[in-house]
C-alpha cells in the first residue's frame, strides 16, 4: 500500500533499528582488553576504565630501544619504580615534554563489559571502541550512565509514574519500565537495591541532575558502582510511552535486554523474536495540548492558525470515533 | 541546445525543518510560486510534491505556464543549501589568558568550542578533550615572544597537540604562534608527515588575537560549500546590490546563528559584506545548563520555574519542530532573544556600524512567530538608534539563492525575486537620549505618519509618545510614508534634535517607535521584568487571551 503523500511530512520515529553499532567512550589511561575484529559474547570484558584517572610524570619506556609513542602503554621496570616513577606501575603515554613523559594512570579500574554479543571494531585507545551486532535497537533520546543489561520488567503502565516505595529488592538485576516519569528518590532506591536499568518516557532536569551527581559520588567511592543506565525514550517533560513502543516492551518482558548510550537505545539481541508493528496511519501526538493522544491520519489540513497567533502546516487526525481535528505536523509522530 | 528551465526547486534543509520553495518563470521574470516547511528530515521531494499539488490546484493556468508537474518534482533543477551540524574545535593554550584570547576569536566562527589550558585542566584531561571523537580541529596558540604566564607550560601544550595529531589522523590543527618550532612538537611528531593538516596562523598579542586572519583560517578548514549560512552571505551581497540598500541579516537557527552586514557597491567598488556565523548563537545549546535556562527565563513572561524551563529547553533541543503553538511560540521567541543576545555580544564590530536601511530576519527560530513579535524581538536585542525596515526571509530562500556560483546569474535571480523574498514586517524607529519620565508629564513628544496620499494611519493622525514606551502605528504592508517625530526636549535618532522626519514602510507590525532605554534595561526583580515584557508584547501577540 502506498503511503499518503501528506503522511510523509510527519516526523518519523524508528521503532526497531538494526544492526546495532554501539560506541563506548574511553579516556586516556583506560586499558582496552580486546582487539579489532574480535568477537565477544555478552558480559565479556572490553576494557578497564579508570575511576580515579590522573596525570603522572615518568621517565619513559624502560627499554632504551623503545622511544615510546603517544597512546602506547607504559609499564614500570623493576628497580626503577622508586627513583623515577614516583611509584606508578602502569599507564598510557600521553606526550613527552622536557625529556619526560606524561602518562594517564590510576589505581581503581572498573571493567567495561559487552552488554550484548558482537564484533569489536574501531578500537581507538583513549577515545572509543565500537561493538557491532546483528541485534536490533529500540531508540530513545538519551541514555544516562551505562551500558548495562538485565531482565526487562514492566512495573507500571505507559502513563504511570514510579516512586520510591514501588521499587523493592525483588527488582534486583532487572531493567524496569517506569512509565511516564520517575522521581529522584525512586532512582536512588533502584540503584541501591541492585536494579540494572530504567526505561522511562521522560526524565526531568531535576531528576537528571540529581542522578548524575549521585553517579559522580558513587564512582568516586572506593567500591564503585554496579552497571546501571537510564534510557529516556522521549524527553524531559512528562508524557506517556507511546502504545507501539509499549507493545514492544510488553513483548520483551522477561527477556534479557541491554541499554547503551551511543546510540541511545534498548538492544534486543534475539533475531527470532516477533515484535508487533503498528498500522502505517497511526500517529501519536508527542507535544502540545493533546500530548500522548493517538489517532489515525486523515490527510493534510494545510496551513492552520493556532493559539499564539501562529500559522502552521497541520494534519487531520481522527481520535477514536470523533471527527478529525487539525494538529500541527510538528506535534505529530508516526512509527516506522 | 539546453532548454531554459521554467521552474526551479529551492531547498533549505535545516537541522530542524526542511523548507522548499518553487520558483517559476511564467512571463519573463522569476517569481516565488509558493513555499512549504515540514519537520526535518522530511524528504525535500515529498514536501515539494505536496506544494506543487497545491499550486496546481489553486492556479492550474500558472502551473501550466511553468510546466509544473507534481509527479515530476525530481526532474526540476535544484538550488540547495544544507545546515551542517557544527564541528567541535578544541582550543588549547599554555595559560588562561592565551586560551581566553583564542576562545573569543573561535566563538566567532561556526565551530562549537571547547577550551582548556593547564591552569584549568591537567594534561590528561586536556588530552582527553582533544581526543574526543567529535573534535575535528584543534586550535592552539601562543604569544610571540611567549608571555611569562605561558612559558612554563608551552612545551607541554606543544607536545600534547603534536601527540594528538599522531594519534588522530583525522584531526587538523591551526597553530597560532611559534609552537611548531619547539622541540617538544618535533619530538612528538617524530617522522610523521602532517602536510596540510597543520595550518600556521599569526601569533597572539598580549591582549588580543589575530581575529580576522585566524577566523579566515578556521573557516577555511570547514570547507562547507553548501552550508546555509555561508551561502546566505553570498545572497545577501546580491540583495544589497539589487536593492541599493545597506542590509543587516540576523539569522538564528537550531545549530548556530549568523549576523552580517552587506552594502551596495560605491563607485568602482562592488557590493560586499562582513559577517560572523557562530555556533554560540544556536537557538538552544546542545546541553542546556543553568546559565542557558537563566538566559531564556530573562525573556519569558510565563511563570515557569527553573526546572520546568530546563525541561522545556531540553525538549525544544531534542524536538525543535514540536510544540510551536501557544506558550511554545513564546518560549521559542524567548530562546531566540537569548540567542540573539549572545550573537550581539560577540559582534561588537557590527553593532558599531550605523543602523542598516533594512534588517532582514531569517532562520527557523522566527519562522512561525507572528510578524509583530519578530519586530519586537529585534527591537529588544539590537539596540541602535535610527530607523530600519524589518523584513523576514519567509520562504528561506537566502541560502538556496547563494548556491548560485556565478555572481551575475545570482544577481539576476535575486533581482527578480527581491519582492517575493522579503516579507515586510514593518519599520522600527529607535529613539534614545530623552529625559527620564517625570510625574505628571508623561508625553514627551508626538509622531505622525504622512504618505503621498495623505495621513497614513487609519486612526488618529498624531500620536503622543512617552519616554520608555513602545508605540505601534498601523501602516499596511507595501505602503510608504514619512514619520515625523517631534519632542519637547532633544532626542537622538542617529543625531540629536527635536524634530525628525524618517522614511518608513509598512508591514505586519506597522511602524514601531521604540522609546525605551538604549541599551535596554530590564527590571532586576523577575515579577516586574515579566510584567514589563508582557506589557510590551501585548500588542504583537494576536488572539492572546492571557
Amino acid at each position: 500500500m502506498s503511503l499518503d503523500p501528506g503522511l510523509r511530512l510527519v516526523p518519523t520515529r524508528r521503532l526497531l533499528g538494526g544492526p546495532v553499532d554501539a560506541g563506548f567512550d574511553l579516556h586516556p589511561g583506560d586499558v582496552v582488553v580486546v582487539a579489532d575484529g574480535q568477537a565477544v559474547s555478552t558480559d565479556a570484558p572490553l576494557a578497564d576504565r579508570l575511576r580515579d584517572a590522573r596525570t603522572a610524570v615518568v621517565a619513559g619506556p624502560a627499554d632504551g630501544d623503545d622511544t615510546g609513542v603517544p597512546g602506547g602503554r607504559w609499564l614500570a621496570a623493576a628497580g626503577r619504580r622508586g627513583r623515577e616513577t614516583d611509584g606508578e606501575r602502569a599507564g598510557e603515554l600521553l606526550f613527552r615534554s622536557g625529556g619526560r613523559w606524561r602518562i594517564g594512570t590510576g589505581e581503581h579500574p572498573e571493567p567495561l563489559v559487552a552488554p550484548f554479543a558482537g564484533v569489536v571494531h574501531e578500537v581507538r585507545p583513549g577515545t572509543s571502541l565500537r561493538l557491532r551486532s546483528a541485534a536490533r535497537g529500540l531508540p530513545g533520546v538519551e541514555t544516562l550512565a551505562g551500558p548495562t543489561s538485565g531482565r526487562l520488567t514492566i512495573v507500571t503502565g505507559p502513563d504511570g509514574e514510579v516512586r520510591a516505595p514501588h521499587v523493592d529488592v525483588s527488582a534486583a538485576g532487572a531493567i524496569l519500565v517506569a512509565g511516564a516519569r520517575i522521581d529522584a528518590e525512586a532512582l536512588t532506591r533502584a540503584r541501591a537495591v541492585g536494579v540494572r536499568g530504567i526505561v522511562v518516557a521522560a526524565l526531568g532536569v531535576k531528576e537528571r541532575r540529581d542522578f548524575l551527581a549521585s553517579e559522580r559520588r558513587g564512582r568516586a567511592a572506593v567500591h564503585g558502582l554496579p552497571p546501571f543506565a537510564i534510557l529516556v525514550l522521549d524527553g524531559a517533560a512528562g508524557r506517556p510511552i507511546a502504545s507501539p513502543v509499549m507493545a514492544i516492551l510488553r513483548a520483551l518482558e522477561g527477556r534479557t535486554v541491554a541499554l547503551i548510550g551511543d546510540p541511545p537505545c534498548l538492544v534486543v539481541d534475539d533475531p527470532a523474536i516477533e515484535l508487533p508493528a503498528p498500522p502505517d496511519d497511526l500517529v501519536w501526538v508527542r507535544s502540545g495540548p493533546l500530548v500522548g493522544a493517538e489517532g489515525r491520519w486523515a490527510g493534510l489540513a494545510g496551513p492552520r492558525r493556532f493559539p499564539g497567533g501562529v500559522t502552521l502546516e497541520a494534519g487531520l487526525v481522527r481520535f477514536g470515533d470523533r471527527p478529525p481535528i487539525a494538529v500541527p505536523l510538528g506535534d505529530l509522530e508516526r512509527f516506522v | 541546445m539546453t532548454a531554459v528551465p521554467r521552474t526551479i526547486l529551492a531547498v533549505d534543509a535545516g537541522a530542524a525543518t526542511t523548507a522548499v520553495a518553487l520558483l517559476g518563470r511564467p512571463a519573463g521574470r522569476w517569481r516565488l510560486l509558493g513555499s512549504l516547511v515540514a519537520p526535518a528530515p522530511a524528504p525535500p521531494s515529498a514536501v515539494a510534491t505536496v506544494l506543487a499539488g497545491r499550486i496546481r490546484a489553486a492556479d492550474p493556468s500558472l502551473a501550466d505556464a511553468v510546466d509544473l508537474d507534481p509527479a515530476a518534482i525530481d526532474d526540476l533543477p535544484r538550488l540547495e543549501a544544507v545546515s551542517q551540524p557544527p564541528p567541535s574545535l578544541a582550543v588549547l593554550a599554555a595559560s588562561r589568558r592565551a586560551v581566553g584570547l583564542l576562545h573569543d576569536i573561535a566563538r566567532r566562527t561556526a565551530y562549537r568550542v571547547i577550551a582548556a589550558s593547564p591552569e584549568s585542566h591537567d594534561p590528561r584531561e586536556m588530552t582527553d578533550l582533544a581526543l574526543r571523537p567529535e573534535v575535528t580541529t584543534i586550535l592552539v596558540g601562543a604569544s610571540e615572544p611567549p608571555g611569562p604566564d605561558e612559558r612554563a607550560a608551552l612545551d607541554d601544550v606543544a607536545g600534547l597537540v603534536a601527540a594528538v595529531l599522531r594519534r588522530r589522523p583525522d584531526v587538523r590543527a591551526v597553530v597560532a604562534g611559534p609552537l611548531t618550532a619547539r622541540r617538544a612538537w618535533t619530538d612528538a611528531l617524530g617522522d610523521l608527515v602532517v602536510g596540510d593538516r597543520v595550518l600556521e596562523a599569526p601569533p597572539l598579542g598580549a591582549r588580543s588575537g589575530p581575529d580576522e586572519a585566524l577566523r579566515e583560517t578556521l573557516e577555511g578548514v570547514l570547507r562547507s560549500t553548501n552550508d546555509t549560512r555561508h551561502l546566505a552571505m553570498r545572497a545577501l551581497v546580491s540583495l544589497a546590490d539589487v536593492l541599493d540598500r545597506r542590509i543587516e541579516l540576523v539569522e538564528i537557527g537550531f545549530d548556530g546563528g549568523l549576523r552580517a552586514v552587506a552594502w551596495p557597491g560605491v563607485a568602482d567598488e562592488g557590493p560586499s559584506a562582513e559577517g560572523v556565523r557562530s555556533a554560540d548563537a544556536a537557538l538552544i545549546p546542545p546541553d542546556p545548563d543553568e546559565a542557558a535556562v537563566e538566559e531564556v527565563l530573562a525573556w519569558t513572561t510565563g511563570s515557569l520555574d527553573r526546572h520546568r524551563m530546563g525541561d522545556r529547553l531540553r525538549d525544544l533541543r531534542s524536538e525543535p519542530w514540536a510544540d510551536t503553538t501557544g506558550e511554545g511560540a513564546r518560549l521559542r521567541l524567548a530562546a531566540a532573544r537569548a540567542a540573539m543576545t549572545r550573537l550581539v555580544e560577540i559582534t561588537p564590530d557590527l553593532s558599531g556600524r550605523p543602523v542598516a536601511d533594512l534588517t532582514l530576519v531569517a532562520g527557523g527560530a522566527f519562522a512561525a512567530a507572528p510578524g509583530g513579535s519578530v519586530v519586537l524581538a529585534v527591537a529588544d536585542v539590537i539596540r541602535r538608534t535610527g530607523a530600519t525596515q524589518v523584513a523576514l526571509d519567509h520562504a528561506r530562500l537566502l541560502g538556496p539563492l547563494g548556491s548560485i556560483d556565478d555572481p551575475d546569474d545570482r544577481r539576476d535571480l535575486v533581482a527578480d525575486l527581491a519582492d517575493d523574498l522579503l516579507a515586510p514586517l514593518g519599520s522600527l524607529v529607535v529613539v534614545a537620549g530623552m529625559p527620564p519620565r517625570l510625574r505628571g508629564r508623561a508625553a514627551t513628544g508626538t509622531v505622525s505618519l504622512e504618505s503621498a496620499d495623505g495621513p497614513a494611519t487609519g486612526s488618529a493622525p498624531r500620536r503622543e509618545l512617552a519616554t520608555g514606551e513602545l508605540a505601534f502605528l498601523d501602516l499596511a504592508p507595501g505602503r510608504q510614508a514619512t514619520a515625523t517625530l517631534e519632542f519637547r526636549d532633544s532626542a537622538r535618532i542617529g543625531r540629536r534634535a527635536r524634530r525628525f522626519s524618517v522614511a518608513v514602510s509598512g508591514g505586519l507590525a506597522g511602524v514601531v517607535v521604540d522609546l525605551r532605554d538604549v541599551p535596554l534595561r530590564l527590571p532586576d526583580r523577575r515579577d516586574r521584568r515579566r510584567a514589563a515584557l508582557a506589557t510590551w508584547g501585548e500588542p504583537v501577540w494576536p488572539g492572546d487571551d492571557r
